[in-house]
């Protein structure tokens, strides 16, 4: 048994994670295929010129955040999605997002819209919508299987998800070859750099969606010892699973925009917290979301730098680091917790 | 109702400022320049190896700067900066380049290169060069903003002149040509490519009717139904033309593989569609003139 959870001991621990998150951000600025100094770009940062702080500030700088801003929102909507569905295969995409967000993004690629909402291209827009309007299709599918059962949420997911997968398929061997490439980098996780605006913003709305859902942090560990036990203990576990969906479906959708599918973070990150410092959603969300954000910032920086001056699709990244270390912490912590609880 | 409670407000009241926020600091950011205001650029990057081409075939060689992976011809192509590949380019070793100028084609991944330079405000040069129509216009357009006019139109009167010889020689019959771009599984080109224009070009027909893909796959049923004269894969297929061979010899009622004309041609000038397409006409032609099997 641990200690009990106490906001110093909380504090105590994310703290150090948000400062080592700030320096893998500056570390990761830093390094990159153009080799660039941090001095000569600060002197000329009031020119607004100069090569050292053009990819600094403006190509680097804001991919390094949206990696950021994007392993936090898939590391936070997975850890509550595990404990909603009470799965610990479940991630952010298992309720049909990705499939959803990949039928929107092919859609805008092979009708070729060329139209841009608030500064968004068409992909990202589209990408938004199908990812949001497929959750609903599943929740409503789920709802009218019957409110109490969550594996009935589950199967709908996984199917929506066949089914949509297969007309992605589809439009894909029917599409020629460039839309087929652009289709699929974007299923492979794409980060770039993106308009400060749009990070800003984004930014925004995911941190406060992380800080919407740490607050049913509380309601979230009753639920995860089940429905039942939940409503005894005085949790109204349908406003419970409502809203933690939908912020947690909001948050995933906003991340997609940005990158396309990128795998495995919204996976492996919250039981890789969950092994190493407990399950206690308190602590475990904004936990996940430091450390999600810190592996997905390091997983975007290698992939842009171990086939340069060509870039490896983030996706392949995560699984392929983040595959074996998971394992490790697997084997070095299983003994310590059970899955989901206690 | 503990979730729902007067948080829902504050985080209203938060977005509204947060967002406010962010137009105050970073709205109106740079918006890049007009291309057409470009004259006579010094440092040229051409993000596709078509571009790398017809920059070389304009005298713009020496401007160039940057390249991607596989810009192999003119050789010495092959000397210039890396830029990434076609699909993927590195927009830090664009930028590295300082450029003045970045030629892209016109389709979502390279239009995207091009919108994100211009946001830091570089000047871009996006053409379409999909169909022969288009490559010509291609040329002219970057010969127009380089301040080539002159060698384009040389350029545009050579090629077009080239052309014109090869077509004026077909006579008789069209060979209905299958032209091969995979094997594994099969796929063709079908009638919405520049290929196929290369053939009508070069005297020939696409054995292919309308598809809907513009280079379907297709069984053996299409492979017979269409009844090719000829067979015509580029080297880049990763065949050799002993395989190819072998791989239809089992479609013995099809004319070209009855009369053995199965040939493999050299892949770059045929599959890319530069301002060398004349000899990849030229090259197109002599597999239809070829009547003896084994010539290739």
């Amino acid at each position: 048994m641990r200690e009990p959870l106490t906001m110093r001991l909380l504090l105590a621990r994310l703290l150090p994670a948000a400062a080592v998150l700030c320096a893998v951000m500056l570390v990761c600025a830093l390094v990159g295929t153009e080799r660039v100094s941090l001095a000569r770009a600060m002197g000329l940062a009031d020119a607004g010129t100069g090569y050292d702080y053009e990819i600094l500030f403006r190509i680097r700088l804001p991919r390094v955040v949206l990696a950021a801003i994007v392993g936090a929102a898939l590391a936070c909507s997975g850890a509550v999605l595990q404990a909603l569905l009470r799965n610990p295969l479940a991630d952010p995409y298992i309720l049909g997002i990705s499939s959803g967000a990949g039928l929107g993004t092919i859609i805008a690629v092979i009708s070729g819209v060329q139209w841009t909402l608030l500064g968004r291209s068409p992909i990202a827009v589209f990408a938004f919508a199908g990812a949001l309007g497929t959750v609903w299709l599943v929740w409503l599918i789920g709802r009218l299987t019957g409110r109490r059962q969550v594996t009935h949420l589950l199967l709908a997911g996984v199917v929506v998800n066949a089914f949509f997968s297969a007309m992605i398929m589809f439009l894909t061997s029917i599409a020629n070859s460039s839309q087929v490439h652009a289709t699929l980098f974007w299923l492979m996780g794409n980060i770039m750099e993106e308009d400060p605006l749009v990070l800003w913003i984004s930014g925004g709305f995911v941190l406060s969606g992380i800080v919407a859902l740490f607050f049913m942090a509380p309601s979230l560990n009753a639920v995860s010892f089940g429905e039942a036990d939940a409503r005894a203990m005085g949790v109204n576990t349908g406003l419970v699973q409502a809203g933690a969906f939908a912020v947690a479906a909001l948050i995933t959708a906003v991340a997609v925009s940005l990158s396309g599918l990128v795998g495995f973070a919204g996976l492996i990150v919250p039981h890789g917290v969950r092994l190493v410092f407990g399950p206690d959603h308190r602590q475990l969300l904004p936990l996940s979301s430091v450390m999600g954000a810190i592996f997905l910032v390091l997983a975007d920086t290698l992939a842009r730098m171990v086939v340069a001056p060509a870039q490896l699709p983030v996706g392949v990244v995560t699984a392929l680091v983040g595959g074996p270390f998971f394992l490790v912490l697997l084997v070095r912590y299983s003994r310590r917790v059970d899955w989901l609880t206690r | 109702m503990r979730i729902f409670g007067s948080k829902w407000l504050w985080f209203a009241v938060f977005a509204a400022v947060w967002t406010a926020a962010g137009y105050v600091l970073f709205a109106g950011g740079s918006t890049g320049r007009d291309t057409a205001l470009v004259r006579a650029p010094e440092r040229i990057v051409a993000a596709a190896p078509a571009l790398t081409e017809i920059l070389y075939a304009l005298g713009l060689g020496e401007r160039v700067v940057g390249v991607t992976t596989y810009s192999n011809y003119p050789p010495e192509a092959k000397d210039k900066r890396v830029i990434g590949t076609f699909w993927q380019p590195d927009i830090e070793a664009v930028v590295a380049t300082r450029p003045d100028l970045v030629v892209t084609e016109a389709f979502d991944q390279q239009a995207h290169l091009a919108e994100r330079l211009r946001r830091l405000g570089y000047c871009t040069l996006s053409v379409d060069v999909w169909s022969v129509a288009q490559l010509y216009e291609a040329i002219e357009r970057i010969g127009a903003v380089t301040g080539k006019g002159a060698e384009a139109a040389a350029l545009l009167a050579r090629v077009q002149g080239n052309i014109c010889h090869v077509s004026a020689q077909a006579k008789g019959e069209r060979p209905k040509v299958l032209y091969v771009i995979q094997t594994d599984p099969l796929r063709v080109a079908g009638r919405q490519t520049f290929i196929d224009e290369l053939i009508e070009l070069a005297g020939g027909q696409n054995a292919m009717g309308p598809t809907v893909q513009k280079y379907p796959p297709i069984g053996a049923e299409q492979v017979i139904g269409s009844r090719p004269d000829v067979i015509i894969a580029p080297e880049m297929a990763g065949v050799q033309p002993e395989a190819l061979k072998q791989y239809f010899a089992r479609y013995q009622s099809v004319p070209a593989v009855a009369n053995g004309r199965v040939y493999v041609i050299a892949g770059d000038t045929v599959s890319r569609l530069g301002p060398r397409i004349d000899e990849a006409v030229q090259t197109i032609a002599a597999c239809l003139r070829l009547e003896a099997p084994g010539s290739d």
